[in-house]
């Protein structure tokens, strides 16, 4: 049985790597805040999102 | 002389200088170098405390504050915390835990003059808790995380509850506060009851103290339990608690911390936390979180930050060794026969549990193994083995299920429990049709041949 998390990944379109979030953050008025460049997007921003 | 960190740590380069490697060079935390020294040495198979002397703070400024970490990386280590024989390390260490975790000490209350983390004080706007040397561990770490215990007092100001809670350092003042729903930790409750009311919370957060009180801590006790009393008996001595800046009387702090952080969670709030490397050995997603304002900070002249390499030893011991104990005492109530219980680190400390039992009948293994399963949040599989396999050694729970496991009999899938799947294996011997027997040395011959005897 496979670790099991409810999850999106998206890429951040200003550094343009990949992140994951809970599902909670999907389609959320929240900003994400990516790991790697401290920028901050909604999920719709994102190029591309792996769900 | 009451314990605390410092005292600890004296001690064990006193007389264990073989479990503590001190690091003099400084090191930037929040670049990773923190992380990747103790990767090395976990990658050579050492895992001793390791006290950076020079660390750089979260603004990357030369920090006033050492750090320590891996402070329960070993079980000895663990043993050695709780005044026990390294040797005692296995299941004598998990049932020391299981008869302290049931005691109480009554903590004292002392004034602020006599309490280390009170020599220095700031308030307000004058906090800045970007001077700790807090870091990211991992490539994915969203932030700079503080990784210790906090503090609430619970419901109409009854009990202090004390947990593990790591915090994501926002700006100055403001972190946020990691309560999952998921773990149904008893500081979300107290969280909860206080926002059904648009309350703030009072927090403490704890960045260091003696490594029994940690043990402590992470005892597994009902909600309404004073932690205080039940980390003293782990001490072995009465916690010493004294005024908080922020609430006086009202919220006592332990008074032999290294750094205490005063705050409010603002209620209803939430912001941004993670990814994070977290115990599973996976990244925790990013998620909503409350969120603390910070309104006082206090520590030691020379206070020593205190951490847990996530993923890692430390953190699979102080998720294993609390559990082990208890598991065994409430396995022990259906099943007396029980032997003894392990969550191996494969399992990260949580998510496997091991079970030796005295087989009689069938049936035996599955009203044992059922137990970590339902008393357990976050163990999804369970193996049962006979009291002649070492729980503690994978090597002989892996030639058990290999060799005495039936797979058409022995693996049962629980669905439909909370939050995932559970899996049960049998894998002892069967009592009810022949199966071969395991070899052996006779015993006298074991006894009467000894090594040095026979080679020099």
């Amino acid at each position: 049985m496979a670790l099991k998390e409810n999850i999106f990944w998206v890429t951040c379109p200003k550094c343009g790597r990949r992140f994951y979030c809970d599902k909670e953050l999907r389609h959320n008025t929240v900003r994400l805040l990516c790991p790697f460049c401290q920028n901050r997007f909604l999920d719709s921003e994102s190029p591309e999102i792996f769900e | 002389m009451s314990k605390d960190l410092q005292s600890y740590l004296s001690k064990m380069k006193m007389k264990y200088p073989q479990h503590i490697v001190t690091i003099k060079k400084e090191v930037d935390p929040l670049s990773f170098e923190v992380s990747a020294i103790m990767q090395q040495l976990t990658d050579q198979n050492k895992h001793p405390i390791v006290l950076f002397e020079k660390t750089r703070d979260v603004n990357r400024k030369p920090s006033r504050f050492p750090m320590v970490d891996n402070v329960f990386s070993t079980r000895e280590l663990c043993a050695l915390a709780l005044d026990l024989p390294p040797e005692k390390s296995d299941m004598a260490l998990s049932l020391e835990f299981s008869k302290r975790e049931v005691l109480s000490t009554k903590p004292i209350v002392v004034n602020r003059e006599e309490a280390p983390v009170k020599e220095v004080i700031k308030r307000g706007e004058d906090v800045d808790v970007k001077d700790l040397p807090a870091g990211r561990y991992h490539e994915m770490d969203v932030g700079p995380y503080l990784t210790m215990v906090d503090i609430m007092k619970g419901k109409d100001g009854g009990f202090y509850d004390v947990s593990f809670v790591k915090h994501l350092i926002i700006d100055s003042r403001t972190l946020t506060v990691s309560l999952h729903h998921t773990l149904r930790k008893h500081l979300l409750y107290i969280l909860e009851e206080n926002e059904a009311k648009d309350a703030p919370t009072p927090i403490v957060v704890v960045l260091g103290h003696h490594p029994a009180f940690f043990l402590g801590a992470g005892a597994i006790k009902e909600y309404g339990n004073n932690d205080y009393e039940t980390i003293g008996s782990f001490l072995q001595e009465p916690l010493r608690l004294t005024a908080s800046e922020t609430w006086g009387d009202a919220f006592l702090v332990p008074a032999d911390a290294e750094i205490i952080l005063e705050g409010e969670v603002i209620p209803h709030k939430r912001e941004i936390q993670n990814p994070f490397g977290e115990y599973s050995g996976y990244y925790q997603p990013q998620c909503l979180m409350p969120v603390m304002t910070v309104t006082a900070m206090s520590y030691r002249k020379n206070a020593i930050m205190q951490g847990v390499f996530p993923g890692h030893n430390s953190h699979f011991n102080m998720g294993s060794i609390p559990k082990e104990g208890s598991l065994f005492n409430e396995i022990k109530k259906v099943a007396p026969n029980v032997v003894g219980v392990h969550l191996p680190h494969s399992g990260s400390g949580r998510m496997s549990c091991y079970v030796s039992i005295n087989k009689k009948r069938e049936g035996d293994a599955k009203q044992a193994g059922m137990m970590p399963l339902l008393l357990s949040g976050q163990t999804q599989y369970v193996v049962v083995v006979d009291a002649d396999v070492n729980i503690f050694d994978e090597r002989e729970v892996l030639w058990a299920l290999i060799t005495r496991l039936n797979l058409s009999r022995g693996v049962d899938v629980i669905k439909n429990m909370p939050r995932f799947d559970r899996v049960l294996i049998d894998a002892t011997r069967p009592v009810d049709i022949p199966f071969p027997e395991k070899n052996k040395i006779p015993d006298e011959v074991m006894k009467r041949i000894r090594l040095p005897d026979f080679i020099e």
